[in-house]
């Protein structure tokens, strides 16, 4: 593994005043980040907020319009290329070769000594569950098996800045707990910092050491999960299910009004209301309704959680 | 040392091989290929009409005619003679027959025709005989006038003496006739056929006629002599029993090259639309290893090709003539380079086809037009244009012409490292070397750079 000089940069890697315009539309807008050496950086936001495309721009894909990024002081290019690992958000791989094939053919793309190579790519075969379909074509692989070597070919040549882009999207809950701990033993065992992009608010929450939050090419907030959770959310929150939920926009309305609530908002489907001491004002909360006309099917409490950090800054559920 | 452009050449034949589509585009639709166009235009295993002997009806009505020589009065049947003629031609020293002759009536042979179960009628009218003995008489008449003539311009007087008493001039008459020679006239092999049986004609009647003067001459009778006319053809070194299957042979070894533009195009699309370009481009290869490398595992595929569609095609019946090992690597190198050309265009697709289905469709479109403009199936008419004080043919522009031209020569004509040879060859290097050079500067730019 190539190591980091001693006295360099206590950061793995910057962007500057990164920004992307296509045509009229502003993509990334002056993302000014400082991503720590061996954390995992949760890169958190919708569709279409610019994160791929923020990650492109990183690794050295796509030309930034404006900005720079820098790997240990080092601007991108040839030689940072052995420094960084990708995973994209879709599947590549070859198809007609062999797991093993396809690690050792990317491996040999760095110019892996091959004894370093072969230990590397048994290594991560283990890691992955992947040993017993080494030898099986890529086309043959399960869905969650192919993720899983996604994530290998990103690696093999033992990179110290990891992208992994949705690495666990159509995971299954086995394969997502593997695929977690593989990024923690990145982190903690080879010293690896991750910059991890992804929809689920329970993943980023359970592998970030901070998190970005970003939407329409723009940072909102970055802080570590913890910190998110507690200065944007006060209280506990209670989930209310009306039954006719076409009165909605009538009780929101109502809730607004009340000086008792931090804050109320729409989530999948149900009204979600956080104040101070949630439960004690759950009576008072459900009597209101039912005077606007409203009837509430269910109600349940809960902590604060990302989703809720999240709706709060951007207005919209993470996958609208 | 890490040669990452052998690790892409490896990767490249395995992904080759293990893909049963790409296999059946190189190797299973070429053989295929060549052998419809065996069965379509003749070959030993599938004679068609376009080899030797040509079938033909001679359809004779000819109820001859009588001459008297030397107080004795003969019946004449000319077109009898001349049906036998046909029927005894062959090539110049071989026995190769030139005609089968089918012995039909006329409304059946125009069924044969129509079928194209023959490539041409001949009907012998009723009088021909008649208008011959007119036409050889008149000749014979000219023949020793002439001479006559011509010996009293040497001798400055004409006298009694200067005819001889042995000539004697036959009688002059004027009957015309018309021997007719039928068939269908977008068929190439009736273009040949009457052009063999016009050119007997001419010399059979010339044969007779001299045959005629000279026993004038000499106070004789005159005798259509059938075995005293020779028919004389000079083939090509090696195409004794020519077919249009042994000329189009070297084409379609070019056409089966040239398929690979297709495939090579959607691989090189492939990588693009499925991220493992994208791989490589984070990787530390240079563009110029993953292009080297692309081309020379495709390169070898056109090593492996070119010798087993020769074999192929020589199993169809293909006359080989290249002989030596020497000019099969010829043909080899040949092939090789027109391959090179093939990725070439390949990569120039790839450049700026938007999914792997484009590129197929792109290379199927550009691939046809390039074999028939090449020369592939059938030579062009030449179009040529005048470029700075100096003559090209438009098909020159492209390779594949040279390559088809140059291997067409190793292949069929047994042509060794001829100057001719050496100068298509070097064409091909060179306009091979140009659309190489601008393939890869648009697919860098447009593929390998950081996008904008």
């Amino acid at each position: 593994m190539l190591k980091v000089s001693k006295g360099a940069d206590k950061y793995a890697l910057k962007t500057e005043n990164l920004t992307k315009t296509i045509g009229n539309l502003l993509v990334v807008d002056n993302l000014n980040l400082e991503i720590r050496r061996r954390e995992v950086f949760g890169f958190l936001g919708p569709n279409g907020a610019g994160k791929t495309t923020s990650i492109k721009m990183m690794v050295g894909l796509l030309r930034p319009t404006s900005g720079r990024v820098l790997f240990d002081g080092a601007k991108s290019g040839s030689a940072v290329k052995r420094r960084i690992g990708v995973c994209p958000q879709d599947l590549a791989m070859w198809d007609a070769l062999t797991c093993r094939e396809n690690l050792t053919f990317m491996g040999d793309m760095y110019g892996i000594p091959p004894p370093l190579l072969e230990a590397r790519v048994n290594k991560l075969l283990d890691l992955l569950s992947l040993t017993e379909r080494a030898d099986q074509t890529a086309a043959k692989l399960s869905g969650g098996m192919k993720r899983r070597l996604n994530i290998a070919l990103a690696v093999v040549h033992d990179p110290e800045i990891v992208f992994l882009d949705e690495p666990s999207a159509g995971l299954d809950p086995q394969s997502r707990l593997l695929l977690w701990e593989f990024i923690r033993f990145l982190r903690d065992e080879e010293d690896k910092t991750i910059v991890l992009t992804t929809h689920a608010m329970e993943e980023a929450d359970a592998l970030s050491d901070r998190i970005a939050i970003i939407d329409h090419g723009t940072l909102l907030r970055l802080d570590t999960p913890e910190g998110l959770k507690q200065t944007l959310g006060k209280g506990d929150v209670v989930e209310l299910q009306l039954v006719d939920p076409r009165m909605n926009e009538k009780v929101l309305a109502l809730m607004k009004s009340l000086r008792e609530i931090e804050e109320v908002y729409q989530l999948k489907g149900k009204i979600a209301v956080r104040a101070l001491g949630a439960t004690s004002k759950l009576p008072m909360i459900i009597r209101r309704i039912e005077r606007a006309g409203g009837r509430v099917s269910d109600i349940s409490v809960r902590r604060n959680s990302l989703e809720d950090v999240f709706v709060s800054l951007t207005g919209r559920a993470l996958k609208e | 040392m890490n040669m990452k452009f052998v690790k892409i050449t490896s990767k490249g034949m395995r992904e080759t091989f293990r893909d049963r589509r790409g296999f059946f585009f190189l190797l299973v639709f070429p053989v295929f290929f060549i052998a419809v166009f065996s069965f379509a235009f003749g070959s030993g295993t599938f004679q068609s009409g376009g080899s030797l002997p040509h079938d033909i009806a001679v359809v004779n009505y000819d109820v001859g005619t009588t001459v008297i020589s030397n107080n004795t009065t003969r019946l004449v049947n000319y077109g009898q003679s001349f049906t036998q003629v046909l029927e005894n031609a062959t090539l110049e020293n071989s026995s190769t027959k030139l005609f089968l002759l089918h012995n039909v009536s006329e409304e059946q042979a125009n069924e044969l025709l129509r079928s194209r179960s023959i490539d041409a009628l001949i009907v012998i009218p009723k009088n021909f005989s008649g208008a011959f003995t007119s036409m050889v008489n008149d000749s014979a008449r000219t023949a020793i006038t002439s001479e006559v003539g011509a010996q009293a311009i040497a001798s400055g007087t004409v006298s009694q003496n200067q005819l001889s008493k042995n000539v004697t001039l036959p009688g002059a008459s004027n009957v015309t006739s018309m021997l007719s020679v039928q068939g269908d006239a977008s068929y190439v092999n009736f273009d040949t056929a009457q052009a063999l049986v016009t050119t007997i004609f001419a010399q059979y009647k010339n044969d007779v006629t001299a045959n005629a003067v000279a026993n004038a001459a000499s106070g004789g009778d005159y005798r259509p002599l059938a075995e005293y006319i020779p028919i004389e053809m000079q083939p090509i070194a090696g195409t004794l029993s020519f077919s249009p299957f042994d000329y189009m042979v070297p084409g379609l070894i070019i056409v089966a090259i040239l398929m690979q533009v297709s495939l090579v195009s959607a691989s090189l699309v492939r990588d693009i639309e499925r991220g493992t370009l994208d791989r490589l481009r984070l990787s530390v290869a240079r563009a110029f290893e993953l292009l080297f490398g692309t081309f020379l595992s495709w390169t070898l595929v056109t090593i492996g090709q070119v010798p087993i569609l020769i074999a192929v095609a020589t199993g169809l019946g293909y006359q080989y003539s290249g002989g030596s090992l020497g000019s099969l690597g010829l043909a080899m190198v040949i092939g090789v380079i027109a391959g090179m050309a093939s990725i070439a265009l390949a990569l120039l697709i790839a450049s700026f086809a938007k999914s792997e289905m484009q590129a197929l469709e792109l290379g199927a479109i550009v691939t046809l037009p390039v074999a028939f403009l090449g020369g592939a199936f059938f030579p062009l008419p030449p179009q040529v244009i005048d470029f700075w004080g100096m003559t090209f043919s438009v098909y020159d522009v492209l390779p594949w012409t040279h390559a088809i031209s140059a291997l067409r020569s190793v292949l069929t004509y047994g042509t060794g490292l001829s100057a001719d040879i050496v100068f298509q060859i070097t064409w091909l290097i060179v306009l091979t070397a140009i659309l190489f050079v601008v393939a890869v500067v648009c697919y860098s730019r447009v593929r390998l750079r950081p996008e904008t």
